[in-house]
C-alpha cells in the first residue's frame, strides 16, 4: 500500500515535471514568433485579417475597423506568475520529498531525532509545505475575482482553489505529524490534490 | 520504492505525453495534453479568418456556445449582422458554421471556454460576446471612461484594443494594456 502511494506520487510528479518541460518549449516558440509589425506578419494575410489591419483588405459597407493594440510587453513579474511558479515549485518539492532517502522512524536518542529533523526528506517536506502555503496565498491575492462560490464545483477555478487549499493543508498536516506513521499518506494525498488542481487550470 | 518503479513511472509519463499531445477532443486527450489550455483556443480556420476577420476581430469560436453561432450564421441573421449586411454564399456560410460549432465553448477544454459555457443558462442564446455572463463579470470593474469614453477603445467588442494577445486567444490580465491608461490596474 505504502509502495503504491509512493508510486502514484512519483508518477503524478513526473507528469507535472513534463508539463514544465512542455511549457518551457512553448515559451521558446513564443519568443521565436515575430512581432506584429515585423516583415513576416506583414506578409501573412491570415495574420493581417485576424488582426483587422486597415491595409489588409477592403472593408464591407458599414463595418467598423478594430485595429490591434499597440506593442506591449507583459510584465515578467506579476501576481499570477508568482502563483504559477510557486505552484510548480511545490510539485517539484513534493517529488524531491518522495525521492529523498527516509530517515529511520525509530528515533530514541536526541541525536537520532536531530538527524531525523535535518534529513533531506524532512527538509524537502517542510519546503513543499511552505511553498504550498505561499502558493495558496498568492493565488488568493492574484485571482480573487476568478472564483465564485455560486458557480459550484463544476467551475474549474473553484475546483482549482478547493483542491489547492486542501492539498496545502494536507501537506502542512503531514509535516506537523511527521515522523509519526501515516504522515506519508497525508502528504501524498496533498501532493496529488495539488497536481490535479494545477492540471485543471493549466 | 525500487528504481524499476521510478524508471517505469518516468517512461510511462513520457509515452503518455508523447502520444497524446495534440488530442483535445476527448477528456482523456485533455488529461494527457500538456499544452497550456487555460485561455481560449485560437481561431485558425483560414476561411473564417478571411471572411469574418476582414471586417472585425476574428472572435474565437470558444467565446460562444454552438447555439449562438448557429443562430448568428443563419441566412436571415447575416443579412443584418449587427447592423451590417454580412451575407455569404451557402457553402462558405456552412463551412464557417461547422468550424464555429465544432470549436464552440461547450465543446472546448480550454478553461475560459468552459467557464463561458458554464455561465450561460440552458436555453439562453447570447449573440453578443459582451453579454455573456463570464465576460460581463470579468469587465465589471472597468470604468466606463476607459472603454466607451476612450476614443481608442469605444466598446468592449474590440477585444484586441486592450487584450494585446487576443489574436492568440490569450486574455490574461497580465497582457491587458488599455490605450491612454498605461497605469491601469484592476
Amino acid at each position: 500500500m505504502k509502495c503504491n502511494i509512493r508510486f502514484i506520487i512519483i508518477a503524478s510528479a513526473c507528469l507535472m515535471a513534463l508539463q514544465g518541460v512542455v511549457y518551457a518549449g512553448e515559451s521558446a516558440q513564443d519568443i521565436a514568433i515575430p512581432s506584429i509589425t515585423s516583415a513576416y506578419t506583414n506578409g501573412s494575410k491570415s495574420y493581417m485579417l485576424a488582426l483587422n489591419e486597415v491595409s489588409s483588405s477592403p472593408q464591407k459597407e458599414g463595418a467598423v475597423n478594430a485595429a490591434q493594440a499597440a506593442e506591449f510587453e507583459p510584465a515578467t513579474f506579476s501576481g499570477s506568475n508568482a502563483h504559477k511558479y510557486l505552484g510548480l515549485g511545490t510539485l517539484a518539492m513534493v517529488v524531491a520529498t518522495a525521492l529523498a532517502p527516509k530517515p529511520s522512524e525509530d528515533a530514541v536518542t536526541q541525536a537520532q531525532k536531530d538527524e531525523q529533523e535535518s534529513s533531506m526528506h524532512a527538509r524537502f517536506g517542510r519546503a513543499a509545505a511552505a511553498l504550498a502555503a505561499a502558493t495558496v496565498t498568492t493565488g488568493l491575492l492574484a485571482h480573487w475575482d476568478d472564483f465564485h462560490f455560486e458557480d459550484g464545483l463544476s467551475d474549474p477555478d473553484n475546483m482549482h482553489a478547493l483542491l489547492g487549499t486542501v492539498g496545502a493543508l494536507a501537506m502542512l498536516a503531514a509535516v506537523s505529524q511527521a515522523p509519526e506513521g501515516g504522515h506519508a499518506g497525508i502528504g501524498a494525498a496533498g501532493g496529488v490534490a495539488m497536481a490535479v488542481a494545477v492540471k485543471l487550470t493549466w | 520504492m525500487s528504481k524499476i518503479h521510478i524508471i517505469g513511472a518516468l517512461v510511462g509519463a513520457l509515452i503518455f505525453n508523447s502520444t497524446n499531445v495534440s488530442a483535445e477532443e476527448t477528456l482523456w486527450g485533455w488529461l494527457a495534453d500538456f499544452q497550456r489550455t487555460k485561455e481560449i483556443k485560437p481561431a485558425t480556420d483560414n476561411q473564417y479568418l478571411k471572411e469574418c476577420g476582414e471586417c472585425h476581430f476574428a472572435y474565437q469560436p470558444g467565446l460562444l456556445p454552438a447555439r449562438s453561432w448557429d443562430q448568428m450564421m443563419a441566412a436571415n441573421e447575416l443579412k443584418n449582422h449587427f447592423g451590417v449586411n454580412a451575407e455569404l454564399d451557402k457553402n462558405t456560410s456552412q463551412a464557417i458554421l461547422n468550424y464555429l460549432v465544432d470549436n464552440s465553448a461547450e465543446k472546448s477544454y480550454y478553461k475560459r471556454s468552459r467557464k463561458i459555457a458554464l455561465g450561460i443558462a440552458e436555453g439562453e442564446v447570447p449573440l453578443r460576446i459582451t453579454e455573456v455572463r463570464y465576460i460581463k463579470r470579468k469587465h465589471k470593474d472597468i470604468p466606463e471612461k476607459m472603454v466607451k469614453g476612450n476614443n481608442d477603445v469605444k466598446s468592449l467588442s474590440f477585444c484586441n484594443k486592450c487584450h494585446t494577445q487576443a489574436d492568440k486567444g490569450v486574455f490574461d490580465e497580465d497582457t491587458v494594456s488599455i490605450p491612454n491608461y498605461p497605469d491601469w490596474d484592476d
